[in-house]
Order: C-alpha cells, then structure tokens, then sequence
C-alpha cells in the first residue's frame, strides 16, 4: 500500500489526479431518484469493450476473402480452442447492444431527457444508435454465410429506390454490380476501422456532453423539475446527491453484470437464438434461400417496405420516422418533463412501442 | 445473544479479501479461453513424416520445405543419398543456402559453413544442423 500511495503522490504532484478523480467520482453527485435506467450508458459502454476485445480475438484467425471466409469462420468455431466462445460473445453481445441501446432511448425519451439544454447529448446518442445499426449490419455479411450474402443483398438493394441515383449507389455500395469481393472489403474495412473510429469519437462527444451539461434528474416525485434554458450555460448541479463513485458504480456494475450474465446465458444455453439454419451454409450467389428474413432489429423496417405499395414509399416513410426521432428534442420543445403531466406524450409512446413491436412479429411471421 | 463488534478497517479487509477472490476466479475463468484461443495449434509442431516428391531434389541439388512449421531442406549430395536437414543455422536462427557450385550450406548472416550431412565446417556455429530420417518409397521421399 505504502509504494501505491508513493506512485499516486508521485502522479499527482505532476498531473493534479486526486482533484480530477474527487471532480469526476466521488464529488461527482448524482440526483437523489436516479434509477436503472441510468446506468444503460455504462452498460453499452461495458458491450462496446467487449464488442471490440472479442472482435480484436476474431481477426486474428479471420480471413476477408470470399474464397475463405466461411472456411476460417468454421475453423473459429470447430478448430480453434474457444473460437466458438470468443465468436458467440461478438455475435450476442451484438444484438444485445441493439436492445440495450433501445431501451437506453426508449428511457431517455419517457423521462424526457432529450429536452433542451440537452438536444446535442440526444443527437450524438441518435447517432450512436446508427452506427451500432450499421456495425451489426457490416459485420452480419463477414462470415459469407447465404444469410450473410442474402441479408446484404436485400438491404444493399433498398437504396436503389432511390429517385434517379439508386442504381448508382446500390453499385457504390456494394462495389460491384451484385454482393462480391469488393463489398466484402469495403464492409470488412467498415467494420473493423471505419465505425469503431466513428464509434469511439461519438461516444467522445456524448460522454462530454453528459457531463459538461450534467445528469437530469428523472421526471418524478416532488423535486421533479421542468427542462430549462438561459441565455448561459448552466450545469446542472444535485447538492445532496448520491456521490457517482463508489455509490452509483456498484449500481453501475450490478447492472452491467446484470447483461453480462444474460449474454452468457444465451451463449450457454440457446447459442442458436441468432443463428438461423442459413448461417451455417457457405454463400452461393446462384441460389437464393426459401423465406430469407433480416435480423429481428431490422424486421420492422422490412415489414414497413412491404405493406406500402412502392418501396420508394416505404423507404420514404422509414427516413421520415427516423428523421423525426433525430429532431424530436427540436419539435418537442415543451418544458414540462413528467409523464403524468403529458398524457398525449405518453400514448404516442405506448402506440410507437406497440407498433415498432407489431411490425417485427408481423414481418417475422409473414 | 450479544451484537460482536466489528471494526470498520476488518469488515473493508474482508470485503477486500471477498472481492479480490471473486476477482481472481473470474480473471481466471475469462483469462484460461483467452490463453488458449491464443496458443498455437496442437497440429503446429508435431506429426507425422512429410513426404516429397523424389524429383524436386535433383544430383548436387537442395529443396526447401516446411517441416512441422519449421524451415528444412534436403539434398542429394551423391545419387541415391538423401539427407534431410533443418534449415535454421544453430548460431543464430538465420535460414541457410545451399551452395550448389561448393556443395556445402553457407549462412547468409555470419558466414557459417556446414557439411551436406550438417557438420559445422567454418564459422560461428555452435553445434551441427539437427538431422531428419529419410525414407525412400517408390518416388517419394518420407522425412521425419
């Protein structure tokens, strides 16, 4: 303990650590009412680590050619000492951001959260949550599977409904005419560098801005407050809070092994939940499989292409949807965040879920 | 019954003691498949003979090839004579050549010799080239 304590005088002579530790943990208070929810961010901060140390493991043996792709991916799985291990946390560990990063929204959105003064927070959230969308669809074509190749195909062939520019921009995506070589290159440089580097600025940017503005307080109870702007900058301070370390990070750390444990138990016991039977057979670009589905995140929107009449207009009244959840905190500029106060808010809330549900079971089915 | 006291410094050393185990059996736990996805293959190393063609080894000449992951060569120094040696010079792991217009193996990096059967004939190895049994059978040659 003695040489500790010489290591961290001896840094902070130099650096000043003790003050910004007591700034950032425990003289960081938090509001008194904070919940759970609160600690999804640090849980998808926990699956993005692990996201990129298992991904890191799976280059090692991974090769991105379409020769032999599927051939290293079954060598991971069959070959290599706890390939299958290493593969299956990358591969739920996946689709368990994409529910956590919903719930973290869906959370956000019924306390009203993404209220002024916080509208860059939500945006830089908002985009998180594409790129977590975008990391998961990259990384669905890399092990050149028929649901891989498929999968691709169909999404990359949304984009040619574009008016005028979507035949050229299904072949920029792709790099080709059809799903070939050059889009494998061009989704493995995606995933593995482009997005991660992406990821890792935007996560910047929402930590700074989480921090610079200060945690709200959740829209219940007497002390529950309206959202409020002034002509300065205000940080939003909670005298008498609950210090954020060590109080809140053991919350924080229960919950995220809380989702640790859950992957695992997926991982252990029902490793096949997101792995159809198509994943298992090498990518044929002359056979098409019977009943191919998107990933359950993406069956919403497939269902939405199918019940309007053009795939133009489906497109179109996807990118209306996702361009009003972008600007929400600019349409919804109400200072009243409790829920009981906004009872329009709250069944459009209700229908939204409902519908985004009834959506995926519907494409799932038909 | 009587309430024991406890000081606060031994209920935080037993919290300690409690968290430091769970730590380390979850390290180990995590760590264990981590050292093994990294570990070389089990095939890496061993096995059984490796076999080439009779006729990519002519008269006077060598061929270079993988033994078991490591570099080796053979030679036909004299018809009908093979001798299957590894590439690696024993001075300080440079690849040797084999020097067909001299028939011996020359080391590129410090100047070691060595006899077509391995011996040390000039320069600073410390030991002869590790040898491999050969086998001849029809056009094959079987080494290891």
């Amino acid at each position: 303990m003695p040489l500790v304590k010489k290591v961290v005088d001896w840094v902070d002579v130099r650096l000043g650590v003790r003050d910004l530790l007591e700034q950032n943990l425990s003289g960081y208070l938090l509001p008194k009412n904070v919940n759970v929810w609160y600690s999804l961010g640090s849980v998808l901060l926990a699956l993005f680590g692990l996201q990129i140390a298992t991904g890191f493991l799976l280059l090692i043996y991974y090769v991105p050619d379409t020769t032999r792709a599927f051939e290293s991916v079954l060598r991971i799985m069959n070959d290599v000492p706890y390939g299958w291990l290493i593969r299956y946390l990358h591969m739920v560990g996946s689709n368990m951001i994409i529910v956590v990063l919903l719930l973290h929204m869906l959370s956000v959105i019924f306390m009203g959260s993404y209220k002024r003064p916080r509208e860059i927070t939500w945006l830089s959230g908002f985009l998180l949550f594409n790129l977590g969308m975008g990391l998961c669809l990259t990384g669905y074509l890399l092990p050149w599977s028929q649901l891989s190749f498929w999968a691709t195909t169909i999404a990359t062939d949304a984009a040619g409904t574009v008016p005028v520019i979507g035949g050229r921009l299904v072949e920029f995506l792709r790099g080709g005419a059809s799903v070939g070589e050059p889009t494998l290159g061009r989704f493995f440089a995606l995933h593995v560098m482009g997005m991660p580097l992406l990821l890792g600025a935007g996560i910047g940017l929402h930590l700074f801005c989480v921090r610079r503005i200060g945690i709200s307080r959740p829209p219940f109870g007497p002390d529950a407050k309206p959202a409020e702007v002034g002509s300065y900058f205000h940080h939003e301070e909670h005298p008498g809070g609950i210090p954020f370390f060590p109080n809140y990070t053991v919350e924080d750390g229960a919950m995220v092994c809380f989702f640790l444990a859950l992957i695992c138990s997926v991982v252990f016991f029902a490793p096949q939940l997101f792995m159809p039977e198509e994943a298992l057979v090498p990518a044929d670009p002359f056979s098409t499989p019977a009943h191919i589905k998107p990933e359950w995140y993406f069956l919403w929107a497939y269902q939405t292409l199918k019940i309007f009449p053009t795939k133009l207009t489906g497109l179109a009244a996807q990118g209306a949807f996702m361009t009003f959840l972008a600007l929400l905190p600019f349409i919804d500029r109400g200072a009243e965040r409790r829920p009981s106060r906004r009872p329009l808010f709250v069944t459009c809330f209700v229908l939204g879920i409902l519908l985004f549900v009834g959506l995926s079971i519907w494409g799932h089915l038909s | 019954m009587d309430n024991l006291e406890v000081s606060p410094a031994r209920r935080r050393f037993f919290l300690t003691v409690i968290l430091g185990g769970v730590g380390a059996v979850l390290a180990g736990a995590a760590g264990w498949p981590l050292f093994r996805f990294l570990s070389p293959s089990k095939g890496e190393g061993e096995g059984g003979k490796t076999a080439i063609g009779r006729d990519k080894v002519p008269v006077g000449g060598a061929h270079f090839f993988n033994f078991h992951g490591h570099p080796a060569v053979v030679v036909q120094p004299q018809p009908g004579q093979f001798i299957a040696l590894t590439a690696v010079c024993t001075h300080l792991g440079c690849i040797v050549k084999w020097e067909a217009d001299k028939g011996d193996f020359l080391c590129p990096c410090h100047g070691g010799r060595y006899s077509p059967d391995g011996q040390v004939t000039a320069g600073p190895p410390p030991k002869p080239l590790e040898s491999y049994a050969v086998q001849i059978q029809g056009d094959q040659l079987l080494v290891g």
